[in-house]
């Protein structure tokens, strides 16, 4: 698999204080790759140092396999993004901004900005000044102008911070759409876990500046034991046939269903089990989630 | 778009570009109508010194001589005027948060620099001709042509120049006033890419301005020995070309001083955004 961005020990110290130390991500090529970690974890330090805002105290990072220092030009061609708010020249039109910032990059046509505006809805508000747009339309006209110039990898820093849940939901159906349709990398910081649980395909915690935990979302979240709701028929014969079993233990029966707690890897084998003893599964799915997952791994880590 | 393109629109869509501008033509235009009104007052009370020994006659408060006068005013307005925009050029960035997404594009910072930093030179150089231009133009309209007879201030002498020959030695005289501006652009420039807000250049560069003037007109030995190095003291290099005789070497030293003086600013604003850690 291709990295299109790798990190190696990258650190960031200000003063005495590691913002971030020894960061090392690897995003593949069609990942929709979520940087998880609450605030002021570090975050927003490590998208800076890979967009070239801060300098590493430590570390390199190598975008499309290029020494990011020695071929900056090339490789941010390459790369769109948004760093924590997205702020515009108010005093210019929003079709004007992505205009001028986009020719940063290479020539841009009107049509193209016409096209970036319309995928996220501003098309009509495209000669409307920028000090006339909400929050969210600004956090839009942000992804718009990271999408302007087609880049290969997008870096998006809480890009639904501000947005109503509407405005949530179209920002994760575009993330979704332009990983799967247009085979576009995306790079997601977010501290929302729902969000990252609905859309990402790896992900990295990071936790007061270093990463607890890396991996596909379900690797990480299948490595534990996991609670499981089971909803099945007859539950007299379903609680039979498991309870025997050493890797399940029942939490819980009762009419609502039946709580169980499995090792890691084994839901399939117990579906398997309940399936060919004819036993009607209704519906069978993890109650663990990300969040039990991820204070699980920030849990216990030392203060840098 | 070049990048020089994308500074220059970015500076010129803004409407506290054109305050200066607003300023300039105010000033210009309430000073040569003032004029107008009093020139015979202006006419008695400069020449008389010279009213016992000489016969004055003519057309002497003219476009030409009422465009010098007001020049003389250069170093105090106009640098204020050029920090609006110079000290705003780069810092305005990073208040507005546009740096962010400025950064990140694929030209290096120092080329983003050194298109902001021609452009605040470009919009020195539009001023100071806009200033010059509108003096003339105001005053062809309101006094006409002529000879340029001028007293020059603490000299107990007269400067006479031909008409013929004012076209020219004015033409010099704005070149010269625009080089001698852009130190100030400069030293506005460099605080710029320093801050993070544009109040601290603003009143940075006019308070080195000003603590340098000062200095260089105290009568003590230390300044007098530094006042050759102030780009204060060349500020002025314009005036050169109103003397009777024009003294090329004393002005291109003092064209060279603010050259330097230029040269080195940039090279320090140069040094330091290449290194900031963009964290707003």
């Amino acid at each position: 698999m291709e990295a299109v961005l790798k990190t190696f020990d990258l650190g960031k110290r200000f003063g005495k204080r590691w913002a971030a130390r020894d960061i090392n991500l690897e995003v593949h090529r069609g990942d929709i790759f979520c940087f998880l970690g609450p605030n002021g974890a570090g975050k927003s330090t490590t998208i800076r140092m890979i967009l070239t805002l801060l300098r590493p105290t430590a570390g390199t990072i190598q975008l499309f396999g290029l020494d990011l220092h020695k071929h900056r030009r090339e490789v941010l061609a390459r790369v769109g993004g948004i760093v924590e708010k997205p702020d515009f020249y108010l005093y210019l039109s929003a079709s004007k901004n992505l205009e001028l910032l986009g020719s940063m990059t290479r020539r841009i046509k009107r049509d193209e900005v016409m096209e970036a505006l319309a995928r996220v809805g501003l098309k009509a508000r495209a000669h409307d000044k920028v000090q006339t747009f909400s929050h969210g339309m600004k956090q839009r006209l942000g992804i718009a102008q990271a999408l302007l110039t087609r880049p290969e990898l997008i870096i998006l820093d809480e890009p639904t911070t501000g947005l109503d849940p509407q405005g949530m939901k179209d920002v994760r159906e575009l993330i979704q759409r332009l990983a799967q349709e247009e085979g576009m990398t995306i790079f997601l910081s977010s501290h929302l876990l729902s969000e990252i649980e609905q859309v990402a395909t790896r992900m990295a915690v990071v936790h007061r500046g270093e990463v607890v935990a890396q991996g596909s979302v379900s690797e990480l979240l299948a490595q534990e034991a996991t609670d499981y709701a089971l909803q099945a028929s007859p539950v007299k014969k379903t609680l039979k046939l498991i309870e025997p079993i050493p890797w399940v233990k029942v939490l819980s029966s009762g009419d609502a269903g039946i709580e169980l707690r499995l090792e890691p890897g084994r839901a399939a084998e117990l579906n398997r089990l309940l399936v060919t003893n004819r036993v009607e599964v209704l519906s069978f799915y993890p109650r663990r989630t990300l969040e039990d997952f991820f204070l699980k791994v920030t849990k216990g880590t030392p203060e840098i | 778009m070049t990048l020089f393109g994308f500074e220059a629109y970015k500076t010129f869509s803004r409407w506290r570009t054109y305050i200066s501008f607003g300023v300039l033509a105010l000033i210009v235009l309430m000073t040569e109508i003032v004029m107008r009104v009093s020139a015979k007052e202006i006419v008695n009370s400069m020449m008389k010194p010279f009213q016992r020994d000489f016969i004055i006659a003519g057309n002497i408060v003219n476009a030409w001589f009422i465009t010098a006068f007001i020049m003389n005013s250069l170093h105090f307005h106009i640098p204020f005027l050029i920090t609006l925009v110079a000290g705003d050029m780069v810092s305005s960035e990073a208040t507005a948060g546009t740096v962010r997404f400025l950064l990140i594009r694929p030209p290096s910072r120092q080329r983003i620099l050194n298109a902001k930093y021609l452009t605040a030179l470009f919009y020195t150089a539009v001023l100071v001709v806009f200033f010059a231009l509108l003096c003339v133009v105001v005053g062809l309209v309101l006094f006409g042509s002529g000879d340029l007879i001028m007293h020059r201030l603490g000299q107990f002498s007269i400067v006479f120049i031909p008409e013929a020959e004012i076209p020219v030695r004015m033409l010099l005289a704005f070149v010269a006033a625009v080089w001698s501006m852009t130190v100030v652009a400069s030293v506005a420039f460099l605080f710029s890419a320093m801050a993070e807000n544009s109040i601290g250049p603003i009143i940075g560069t006019m308070a080195v301005v000003i603590c340098l003037l000062i200095f260089g007109n105290l009568p003590l030995d230390f300044f007098r020995h530094l006042k050759p190095l102030f780009f204060t003291t060349h500020m002025l290099l314009w005036q050169g070309f109103f003397d009777q005789s024009i003294r090329w070497l004393e002005i291109g030293t003092s064209a060279l001083i603010i050259g330097l003086h230029n040269a080195a600013l940039f090279l320090i604003a140069s040094l330091i955004y290449r290194r900031k850690d963009i964290k707003s």
